[in-house]
């Protein structure tokens, strides 16, 4: 049977498959290789590798025989070991004794995996640098679900932004949650959309479900007033709770481009009125009729 | 002589309408032609018909600011109609002050409010005859 590795070369497998150990080394070394979840691997003083771990192999996909020799930044992406990042991992672990990266490595077959990789400077029992010690984890299936988890954040964000049409001529958008840039310019391409799709003069934007107020976001909010104020339609502003209000005085934001109203109410009150809709009970319609 | 933009006068306005992707020498036109216009003919005002336009610079969107100022020193009102969502958003971004300037959602709608303008001023002139 080929050897496995630089530092197997004692131990031996039996019929099972099991790893036999004949010396307390073989132990350790049976141990490393013994670890699936961390590619263990030793490099020289320059980065070339001196062993190889059959986690490397799962994790990266080249034998011992391929890679043994070879300097590790074979697994870096090419753009890391030409902007010199690579050298500077060693330097680190060099001058601080220990380097630690999170990022991009690259697999055998060209692919990548986000790997938590620390490198230890490997000194004797005389202080001599002997080389380094590189643990490789990969962390792709964390990555992932971070990454599913943003996504769906930002999902549930676009399903808050909902443009209804509660009249014909007025677009209601009950805003909730806070507003970022990205957030509010898809709002803003949304509802002028809207607007225009639907030839609407009045857009009641309802911020009764946005927690608090910062510059920011007024700086968005006054950008979509001003954008649908462009196209022809106008914008009344509902919700402005008292501590809303004292916040935009406080910040000195001027809201001058918008009808606002504390009420949903009063806003349709305003909406109504902008587009020449006279709404009465029908006992005073009655009564103005009698008269 | 500079294609593509149309100067008309309907009844007691002026009817402009703007190409899809007009260049600096077209713009230019525009203000030009729409201000000597003005002065020909005894209109209540402008109405900018946006809709075909598909690209705003910086140029454009300041030409088209000015020139409703310069509209109202002539003692008239400007409508802008029909802007595009995308050109709205353009204008945002360039930060483009409208002033006084009324903005429409379409060339039907500027034209109802246009009616009402004039309507109203010959309301006030009989007023101010009587």
């Amino acid at each position: 049977m080929a050897k496995e590795g630089v530092g197997t070369a004692e131990a031996q497998t039996d019929k099972q498959g099991k790893l036999r150990a004949e010396s307390d080394l073989d132990m350790l070394r049976i141990l490393v290789d013994s670890i699936m979840e961390y590619a263990i691997i030793m490099l020289d003083t320059k980065g070339n590798m001196v062993s190889w771990s059959p986690a490397a192999e799962r994790l990266k996909g080249y034998s011992a025989a391929e890679v043994v020799g070879k300097h590790f930044s074979i697994f870096s992406l090419p753009e890391d070991a030409a902007s010199g990042k690579t050298d500077a991992e060693l330097k680190t672990a060099v001058r601080e004794g220990r380097f630690e990266d999170e990022g991009w490595r690259v697999r055998k077959d060209g692919s990548k995996f986000w790997a938590n990789v620390v490198i230890t400077a490997l000194l004797d029992t005389d202080g001599t640098f002997k080389g380094f010690g590189m643990v490789t984890r990969d962390l792709s299936q964390r990555k992932e679900a971070e990454e599913r988890i943003k996504g769906q954040a930002k999902e549930i964000l676009e399903m808050a932004t909902v443009i209804v049409q509660v009249w014909d001529g007025i677009i209601l958008v009950p805003l909730i949650g806070m507003l970022d840039s990205e957030r509010t310019q898809q709002l803003m391409e949304r509802l002028l959309q809207r607007l225009t799709e639907t030839n609407s003069p009045v857009a009641l934007i309802d911020i009764t479900g946005v927690p608090t107020i910062d510059t920011q976001t007024a700086q968005h909010l006054i950008e979509t007033i001003k954008a649908v104020r462009y196209i022809g339609s106008e914008v009344v502003l509902t919700g402005v709770r008292p501590a809303i209000a004292q916040t935009l005085v406080h910040l000195g934001i001027d809201l001058s481009g918008a009808t606002t109203r504390s009420s949903l109410t009063a806003g349709l009150r305003v909406a109504f009125e902008i587009i020449n809709i006279h709404v009465a009970h029908e006992s005073a319609q009655g009564a103005a009729v009698g008269k | 002589m500079i294609e593509g933009i149309a100067v008309l006068k309907l009844r007691d306005v002026l009817l402009v309408t703007m190409p899809a992707d007009p260049d600096d020498s077209t713009v230019s036109a525009l203000q030009s032609r729409t201000l000597d216009a003005m002065e020909q003919h005894d209109v209540k005002g402008l109405i900018l018909d946006l809709s075909k336009v598909e690209i705003l610079d910086s140029y454009f969107a300041r030409t088209v600011a000015e020139t409703a100022k310069m509209v109202t020193l002539m003692g008239g009102e400007t409508l802008i109609a029909g802007m595009r969502p995308s050109v709205a958003i353009t204008a945002t971004e360039l930060n483009v002050t409208l002033g006084a300037t009324r903005t429409v959602l379409t060339l039907d709608r500027a034209l109802d409010l246009a009616g009402n303008i004039s309507r109203k001023k010959s309301v006030q002139k009989t007023r101010s005859a009587l």
